[in-house]
């Protein structure tokens, strides 16, 4: 069985003429620009983000995630034309995506914050707070020994 | 494109009886995708492991625009502009791959070939772009910081002054965003590398008109899908690398 070679027959519906190249050019050049529009949104939301005072404020972050699966969005449906493709292949592919990273996600959140406890941190990161504290205490001393 | 009358073709209730791909499309492409779901997850855990790291180094971790200020041939320092760029230019080189695909499809060997082409340009020119991104970051700044480092010879930590970042040391925050960094866009970049290879091959069989006896532009919707996930990846690094 040479399964692998052939170019089954229903693969030839996506061959097309000019008429309909022009309303599928047409389609993608709308993607390009609602994805450009969105990146330099981001661009001048972050550039303005640290004298407006919004650096790593939830919102901010809330912000760029949802015009980050708004252009990801644009990417998979329209330029990988996963919109057009069967449902069932939709879901093979999107389904246990989304369920392993949805997992991670779940893991990164709750166990992520196990290491944030004082006591184990402390433990951890002793030698570098150490330094860190040996640092500010010795350029303090050198500030005050030039004045 | 045609895709509604899928049911004239293939009777619904034959789809799973064998002999034919139940999801209408080619051996190749379900190949290549369920590839690219496994090669998504690979990038999936690795900026969740990134996430992990920020979360937990919150009050150490560099921002984005203190250290990639740099844009050609400008002395000033402009945060996220150099970097807006390669997005552009980046997602300016999958359009030219879908028009690529588009022309395919309509049988145009000559459009195809250039807007082959303008991609593969695209792909060099991002190359280029992470390649001075990376040369500013190791580089670093004239000034500096101080910071501790382990001497093999003194067997203690020594302070040191430190330019720019590698995998030990890094001028701008603590050593795991400098690794982060590397490893992640670096492979990313491998990816953008490896997608200019085949894209490179295409175009020179579209040129030796392959296509044209297999009597269809298939391929370039393969290597197609792959370019369009190297651009998903890279909106995403984009975002938590240097926006978030």
């Amino acid at each position: 069985m040479h399964f692998h070679d052939d170019y089954p027959e229903y693969e030839k519906m996506a061959i097309h003429g000019e008429e309909e190249g022009k309303k599928a050019r047409k389609v993608l050049w709308n993607v390009f620009w609602l994805m450009l529009i969105v990146t330099i949104t981001e661009l001048v939301v972050g550039f303005l983000a640290p004298e407006k005072g919004w650096t790593g404020t939830l919102s901010l972050r809330v912000f760029f995630i949802f015009f980050t699966l708004v252009k990801a969005g644009g990417i998979v449906l329209y330029f990988m034309h996963l919109k057009h493709e069967k449902t069932f292949l939709k879901y093979t592919i999107l389904l246990p995506y989304s369920i392993f990273i949805l997992y991670a996600i779940y893991i990164l959140i709750v166990e992520g914050t196990y290491s944030m406890n004082p006591r184990f941190r402390n433990k951890v990161d002793k030698i570098y707070f150490e330094q860190q504290e040996q640092l500010k205490a010795n350029a303090h001393h050198s500030e005050s020994a030039t004045h | 494109m045609a895709h509604s009358t899928h049911a004239a073709v293939v009777d619904e209730k034959e789809l799973w009886e064998g002999g034919v791909s139940p999801f209408n499309i080619s051996y190749g492409k379900t190949m290549m995708w369920f590839f690219l779901v496994s090669d998504a997850l690979t990038f999936g855990g690795l900026l969740c492991a990134y996430g992990f790291m920020r979360h937990r180094f919150a009050d150490l971790w560099p921002r984005a625009e203190h250290v990639f200020v740099h844009f050609p041939f400008v002395k000033e320092h402009i945060p996220l502009a150099y970097v807006g760029l390669m997005t552009f230019i980046l997602i300016m080189s999958s359009v030219t791959m879908v028009l690529a695909v588009e022309a395919g499809q309509r049988k145009d060997k000559k459009r195809a070939a250039i807007w082959m082409l303008a991609t593969i340009l695209g792909g060099f020119m991002f190359l280029g772009s992470q390649a001075w991104e990376w040369y500013n970051f190791i580089v670093g700044t004239d000034h500096g910081t101080l910071r501790w480092v382990w001497s093999d010879e003194q067997q203690r930590y020594i302070q040191q002054m430190i330019h720019g970042a590698n995998m030990t040391v890094n001028e701008y925050g603590i050593p795991q965003f400098a690794n982060f960094f590397f490893f992640i866009t670096g492979f990313h970049g491998f990816h953008v590398f490896s997608g200019v290879v085949l894209n490179i091959i295409i175009f020179i069989q579209v040129l030796s008109n392959v296509m044209e006896k297999r009597g269809h532009y298939e391929m370039i919707e393969k290597v197609g899908l792959y370019w369009h996930f190297v651009d998903l990846v890279w909106v995403f690094v984009f975002t938590f690398f240097y926006l978030v």
